[in-house]
């Protein structure tokens, strides 16, 4: 793969060109998907070009399939090379474009084998007879004495030789496809059906390929979206309609933007650099219309698909079948439903479009070029021809993604600003956005007769999806947003059973959320309903379900397949379950089922033949239900690569056990909620099953599709082994341990949601505010009376030099400004060191720092060091005015007298900056800043410190930092109700600073392990401890400070801190599973599980995963699990970790653009249940984490 | 804030000037037209845009520029090419370890660290150490397979 992306001529480029011989045909294109009722608008017919045997060597191959991460490239090139007689390597295929590939339609169905590889084979041996026709009359021999060898035509003995690209040379041959040309015997195949490496591997495994998301065009700028607030639906008069306006001078700080493009609610912004698009994106104000739409409730999908509206189409009807039911002796109705789930490419979309007046040119990972290139045209009014679609690999997609959102979103930013443009979707949109692979209701009524025969079969399946229009034409109003309803809910509708009495109807519906076909379309959900029936009818009729099946079955391939895979995963007939004698606590089952995949449109053609043996293990206590082996029988006909097929069954059976055991898109109020992979969780490694396939050989018969087949009975085979080992049958996906537990013990986990409540602002600081306003302001006037209210101005001094010091002295002075961490109070995050400005909210109202740089004007200039020691130990700055007690002057109070003078003189020697502080906000009277006078007179004397004799020299010393300098209780002491640190008991006993925890470093410390003097130092000098968890929030800084001491002054901090006694050892806890025991909460805990499972392992695994760059925090010992409130732990994972405190810790991603409240409420409820059982359940998980998300602090 | 920042990729001492948060994912693909490493969740959860980080797998998406400062970074190119594989690369050629390929850079990239550190790893040691790198085509068996074979192919 060559970084250029395109080097291969066009279609056209070669039809003109000289030296070629040229295999075209006139094909009918396809007509697209066709809604319930329309007529096909039929398409001109089209010269498609499939070989192109060119005198520079080349040999192209054109098919307009794609490969879609399966190898179809791979198994395509061995077709041709081999009716060629090239080498692999000769052949040059290419897939897709709109410029060089024939219109063959979307690559779906499995069919590109079967069916779009057909005439592609064709016009290889078309091409071949021409060319040994021609070499023959060169060399005046019969075309029998010839031979090919990787394109060289060989006479005779040899010696008489000439190339393919001899043979055209200087000539323009264009050939038909005349259909008679001779296809090569099958017992001379050198290339098809033997295992062939993929082409693509070792460039994709070296990081040369150019996956689309690789392609980089001159001039190419970066593009984002911004989707609208109805997530996941794409009908309904909202759509495309609900935009109220965007706000450009929200990103007017962002450099690099070029440009912002709304159109309806089409919103994107262009920048320069990807990040800065990233950012605009992110920070654009775009005001929607309030929501108010009532959608259809999903909570209950199988009455949401009863009541959405449906027309009947009967396909299938033999027999008497209401009689025969109604005559069973034995009836039975059930009711199967299968939950709407994500396609989840792991690459989200991503697409270039290089779009000027005249023509647009798009780099797609499209499944469907042709179709794209139409949706484009549309959308720009203009013609096909103008639109040029180039097909790039992408991540897998197993059915529609958002591929075609995305290059349609390229195209319209692209023609905005006049340049190429790149568009990645984010994981949240892809996950969002995507058409889901639909929910689906399969209804089965019948029963056994009284001599164990099948009475009746009535099957109606509904199924709402349809093709998911390219976003962009909804967005822009360019397609109205009503949901047109489709055919496609009818494969493998009817089952493989020969009933006497069946009846099979398709309620054909419109959608309810944006969705379309996913791998297994409809045939999926269609067999788990057919296969997990039949075996319960099986079981019902006392016979062995795989006996059961064989009975009822007319197709002999099917019953040779079924009978090969029971032989080889040595089935043991049975007719009742749980015949496995359990151990320990351990459930073991095994289920059958078996299935074709029936596609395209109805009757539709088969593709391969699969069965299943599935064996599972569930914990009868937890639930937990793992697939531990899989025996997969496939019968594909002919393969043309072993190999690639045997990945292709692999990669079904991992991904459907994966769809079966786990997935199930989250809605919140109908809307999608899962924006990433702890909401919506697929299969990993530890869970993947042993998996033993078979693969019937049948040299002889059609190469049939194999993308899908082997997902096909997937969902019986393991809802029946779950049932042989539990007794219990389940017939809603996903088959979770929660529903498994809740089925064998009754309900346990609530998992029901309360109502969300109401955000309170300012929850936090009700304490503080409770019925104190009135009693403050009494006593601050009260106090004001007898203390100095307003102080004197010390006179200003002209800036003294910075040789003033020795160097020493500015150093100890820079040391103790980092223990001091004045830079961190003082600089905001963009702002010169020391600047100041940095907002502080206290319950009282906002307060600024101050500028404390040597400015004369807006710094500390033209302050003496008396001016300096009075502000540090009094609060009162030169000019007389009291200074909040935000500052923490009474803790500075206790700094010696040396010091002091080295700190002075380490902020005089830096450079000034010229920066002004805005003014407080407080509100009255706490704007009286006179009244301050009092709160010292009050409140400073108490926090004095006095050296102690009996203790160690290091003990005092570090006493001295951390009540000095340190000023550590500013933040973990609490405050009484006028703002002062409480004292005595309460003296380091944790505070709320600027939203943040500051958990307590006394006794009272709810740490699950005691601070031990170890641990402190630890934590203190990198900002982790293995024993307690990471610095965050304003902790961050202190330790980023910290770090530059000499070790010895941490060592004492950590020496007198240990002494306070930080709580004593708490019994050992053991973490409990999500399931133990019930508790008082109303948040989901399996939610939450999923979600810690899905987003937070790989970094937070106690041991069980990854070694990643940066510590691994254990949440076990974390504190903040263990605190009272859940503040500091919702700030983290909504906000993440961007500053560490020290640069080896790692960094933590924010979530608060991929959790919803109610899933960080969930994770929550599930942390502290799991990780701290000992402590009771937080309450208001919501609102705290509504709190969280919207207060992010300053620091 | 705009920084200008100095590490070393692949062996190579680089300076890039960026936005000091930006995720050195962008750098190495946008700044360095590095491939490999990819995007796939940028929030630390699929390992698509593994790398390694002073001899450490390391999530690229989640690492700010400023974080990389001074450090080495290597990426897939920075282990072999086609024509001369790295040995672990080499493994999941041979194994085939792909579908759709989008996830093999934060495979091979992982798999590479824990032979790096473990040379002779179990069965479960790897599933572990895979445990957080996604894969939606379902690849695992072959996965497992190379790195299984990459570690023979180390001992
Ligand atoms: S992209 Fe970095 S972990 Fe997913
Ligand atoms: S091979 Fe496609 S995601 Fe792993």
């Amino acid at each position: 793969m060559t970084k250029n992306p395109h080097p291969t001529p066009t279609r056209d480029e070669l039809l003109r060109s000289s030296g070629v011989l040229l295999i075209v045909d006139d094909i009918q294109p396809p007509p697209g998907l066709v809604p319930k009722g329309g007529t096909p608008t039929p398409k001109p017919k089209e010269l498609a070009l499939f070989i192109a045997v060119c005198e520079d060597g080349a040999v192209y191959a054109f098919n307009g399939h794609v490969d879609l991460g399966t190898g179809i490239r791979t198994a395509l090139i061995q077709i041709v090379a081999e009716e060629l007689d090239l080498s692999m390597e000769q052949v040059r295929m290419v897939l897709g474009d709109t410029e060089r590939a024939p219109n063959q339609g979307a690559t779906i169905a499995s069919a590109t084998i079967q069916i779009s590889a057909v005439p592609l084979r064709n016009a290889a041996a078309e091409a071949r007879r021409f060319l040994l026709q021609r070499a023959a009359d060169l060399f005046g021999v019969p075309v029998e004495d010839l031979r090919v060898e990787e394109g060289v035509v060989i006479a005779g003995e040899g010696n008489r030789r000439i190339s393919y690209a001899e043979l055209v040379q200087g000539q323009h041959f264009q050939i038909r496809v005349s259909g008679t040309a001779p296809l090569k015997k099958r017992e001379d195949y050198t290339l098809v059906g033997r295992a062939a490496p993929r082409v693509d591997i070792p460039a994709k495994a070296t990081g040369e390929f150019t996956y689309v998301h690789d392609v980089r065009v001159p001039g190419m700028l970066h593009g984002r979206v911004v989707r609208p607030p109805y997530a996941g639906i794409d009908s309904g008069e909202f759509v495309g309609n609900s935009l109220v306006g965007v706000d450009e001078s929200s990103i007017a700080h962002i450099p690099g933007v070029v440009g912002v493009v709304v159109i309806r609610d089409f919103v994107g912004v262009v920048t320069e650099r990807e990040e800065q698009a990233i950012k605009a994106a992110r920070e654009l104000k775009v005001t929607w219309k309030p929501w108010t739409q009532k959608l259809p409730d999903l909570s209950d999908l199988a009455q949401a698909l009863r009541d959405n509206p449906s027309s009947p189409r009967k396909v299938l009807d033999k027999g008497n079948v209401d009689a025969a039911i109604a005559g069973a002796s034995q009836r039975m109705s059930r009711t199967y439903v299968w939950p709407y789930q994500m396609h989840g490419s792991i690459g989200p979309s991503c697409a270039v479009a290089d779009c000027n007046d005249e023509r647009v040119k798009v780099w797609s990972g499209t499944q469907n070029p042709h179709l794209l290139r139409a949706d484009i045209a549309w959308l720009l009014e203009w013609a096909e021809e103008r639109v040029e679609i180039i097909r790039m690999e992408a991540a897998g997609c197993y059915g529609r993604n958002c591929a075609d959102d995305v290059a349609a979103d390229a195209v319209l930013l692209s023609r905005a600003v006049g340049r190429p443009v790149r568009v990645q979707l984010t994981r949240e949109q892809e996950h969002v956005w995507e058409p889901k692979g639909t929910a689906q209701l399969m209804e089965v009524d019948g029963g056994l007769n009284a001599d164990g025969t099948v009475a009746g079969y009535d099957f109606a399946t509904s199924y709402p999806s349809n093709g998911a229009p390219t976003l962009a034409l909804l967005l822009t109003g360019r397609v109205d947003p009503v949901g047109a309803v489709f055919e496609m809910g009818d494969r493998t509708s009817i089952p493989p059973y020969d009933y006497d009495h069946m009846r099979v109807v398709i309620n054909d519906m419109a959608p309810i959320v944006r969705a379309s076909w996913m791998r297994g379309v409809s045939a999926l959900p269609n067999s788990f309903a057919h296969e997990s029936y039949i075996d319960e009818l099986a079981f019902a009729a006392e016979v062995d379900p795989v006996e059961f099946r064989l009975r009822h079955l007319r197709d002999e391939r099917a019953a040779d397949l079924i009978k090969a895979v029971a032989e080889r995963a040595g089935w043991q007939p049975r007719t009742a379950p749980q015949q496995t004698p359990p151990d320990e606590n351990v459930l073991r089952g095994r289920g059958f089922a078996y299935a074709r995949y029936i596609h395209s449109k109805f009757p539709g053609f088969g593709a391969a033949w699969a069965a299943w043996v599935a064996d599972v293990s569930i914990d009868k206590r937890t639930g937990d239900i793992a697939v531990t082996r899989v025996v997969v029988g496939h019968d594909a006909g002919q393969m043309i690569n072993p190999d690639g097929v045997r990945h292709q069954i692999h990669g079904n059976v991992i991904q459907s056990t994966s769809r079966v055991l786990k997935e199930q898109v989250a809605f919140e109020d109908s809307l999608v909620a899962s924006k990433e992979w702890g909401g919506y969780p697929i299969l990993t490694f530890p869970e993947v099953p042993d998996i033993d396939v078979l693969m019937i050989p049948r040299e002889t018969e059609q190469p049939l599709g194999s993308g899908e087949s082997a997902s096909v009975p997937s969902a019986a085979a393991i809802a029946n082994a779950i049932f042989d080992a539990t007794g219990i049958r389940f017939r809603e996906l996903p088959i979770t341990a929660e529903r498994v537990r809740e089925a064998l013990h009754g309900p346990s986990d609530p998992g029901v949601q309360a109502p969300a409540e109401p955000p309170k602002g300012g929850r936090r600081f009700s304490k503080w505010l409770t019925g104190s306003i009135a009693g403050l302001c009494g006593a601050l006037l009260g106090v004001a009376a007898t203390a100095l209210p307003f102080r004197a101005e010390i006179a200003p001094v002209s800036r003294p030099s910075a040789d003033t010091w020795s160097a020493a002295t500015i150093e100890r002075g820079r040391q103790l400004a980092a223990a001091g961490d004045c830079a961190v109070c003082h600089t905001t995050a963009n702002g010169a060191v020391n600047a100041g400005g940095l907002a502080f909210e206290t319950p009282f109202g906002k307060v600024y720092s101050t500028n404390i740089t040597p400015d004369p004007d807006t710094g500390i200039g033209n302050w003496s060091f008396a001016a300096f020691d009075r502000a540090m130990r009094q609060g009162i700055s030169r000019d007389g005015r009291h200074l909040y007690p935000a500052f923490p002057y009474t803790s500075f109070q206790n700094i010696s007298e040396g010091d002091m003078q080295a700190l002075y003189a380490y902020l005089m020697a830096q450079a000034p900056t010229r920066s002004r502080t805005p003014e407080a906000d407080m509100a009255f009277p706490f704007n009286q800043r006179p009244l301050l006078a009092g709160w010292n007179a009050l409140f400073l004397n108490r926090t004095k410190h006095q050296p102690d004799p009996q203790q160690s020299a290091e003990w005092n010393r570090g006493a001295y930092l951390v009540n000095g300098l340190g000023h550590c209780s500013a933040c973990h002491s609490p405050r009484n109700a006028m703002g002062a640190e409480k004292t005595g008991a309460a003296y380091l006993a944790g505070g709320m600073v600027d939203g943040w925890e500051a958990p307590a470093l006394n006794a009272l410390s709810k740490a699950p392990k005691p601070w031990t003097e170890d641990d402190l130092f630890q934590y203190l000098r990198t900002g982790f401890s293995d024993r307690h968890g990471v610095a965050a929030g304003p902790m961050t800084a202190v330790v980023k400070e910290l770090s530059t001491l000499p070790e010895a002054d941490v060592r004492a901090m950590a020496v007198y801190l240990a002494s306070l006694g930080t709580g004593a050892e708490a019994p050992a806890v053991q973490p409990v599973a999500a399931s133990a025991a019930p508790v008082p909460t109303t948040a989901s805990l399996s939610n939450g599980e999923r979600i810690f499972n899905g987003s937070c392992k790989a970094c937070h695994s106690d041991g069980t995963g990854p070694v990643l760059f940066g510590v691994s925090p254990s949440m076990g010992v974390n504190t903040n699990v263990h605190s009272d409130t859940p503040d500091n732990l919702a700030r983290v994972i909504l906000h993440g970790i961007a500053q560490p405190a020290t640069r080896d810790l790692g960094y933590m991603p924010a979530f608060k653009d991929s959790l919803s409240n109610r899933q960080a409420a969930d994770l929550l409820a599930y942390l502290r249940h799991r990780f701290a059982p000992d402590k009771p359940a937080w309450e208001s998980l919501e609102s705290a984490a509504a709190h969280a998300r919207a207060n992010l602090g300053t620091h | 804030m705009e920084k200008t920042v100095s590490l070393k990729v692949n062996g190579r001492d680089v300076q890039v000037t960026a936005m000091a948060d930006t995720p050195l994912l962008y750098i190495l693909r946008n700044d360095l037209a590095l491939n490999g490493p990819k995007y796939g969740c940028g929030l630390g959860e699929c390992g698509a845009c593994t790398v390694i980080m002073d001899g450490v797998a390391a999530r690229s998406c989640v690492i700010p520029l400023a974080g990389a400062e001074g450090r080495e970074v290597v990426t897939l190119e920075g282990l072999g090419s086609s024509t001369e594989p790295h040995p672990v690369q080499q493994a999941f050629i041979a194994e085939q370890a792909a579908q759709c390929g989008y996830c093999m850079n934060g495979m091979i990239m992982t798999a590479k660290a824990l032979l790096d550190r473990n040379p002779n790893p179990s069965l479960d040691d790897i599933r572990r150490e895979l445990s957080g790198n996604l894969c939606r085509c379902g690849t695992h068996v072959e996965i497992l397979r190379a790195v299984q074979r990459a570690a023979r192919g180390t001992r």
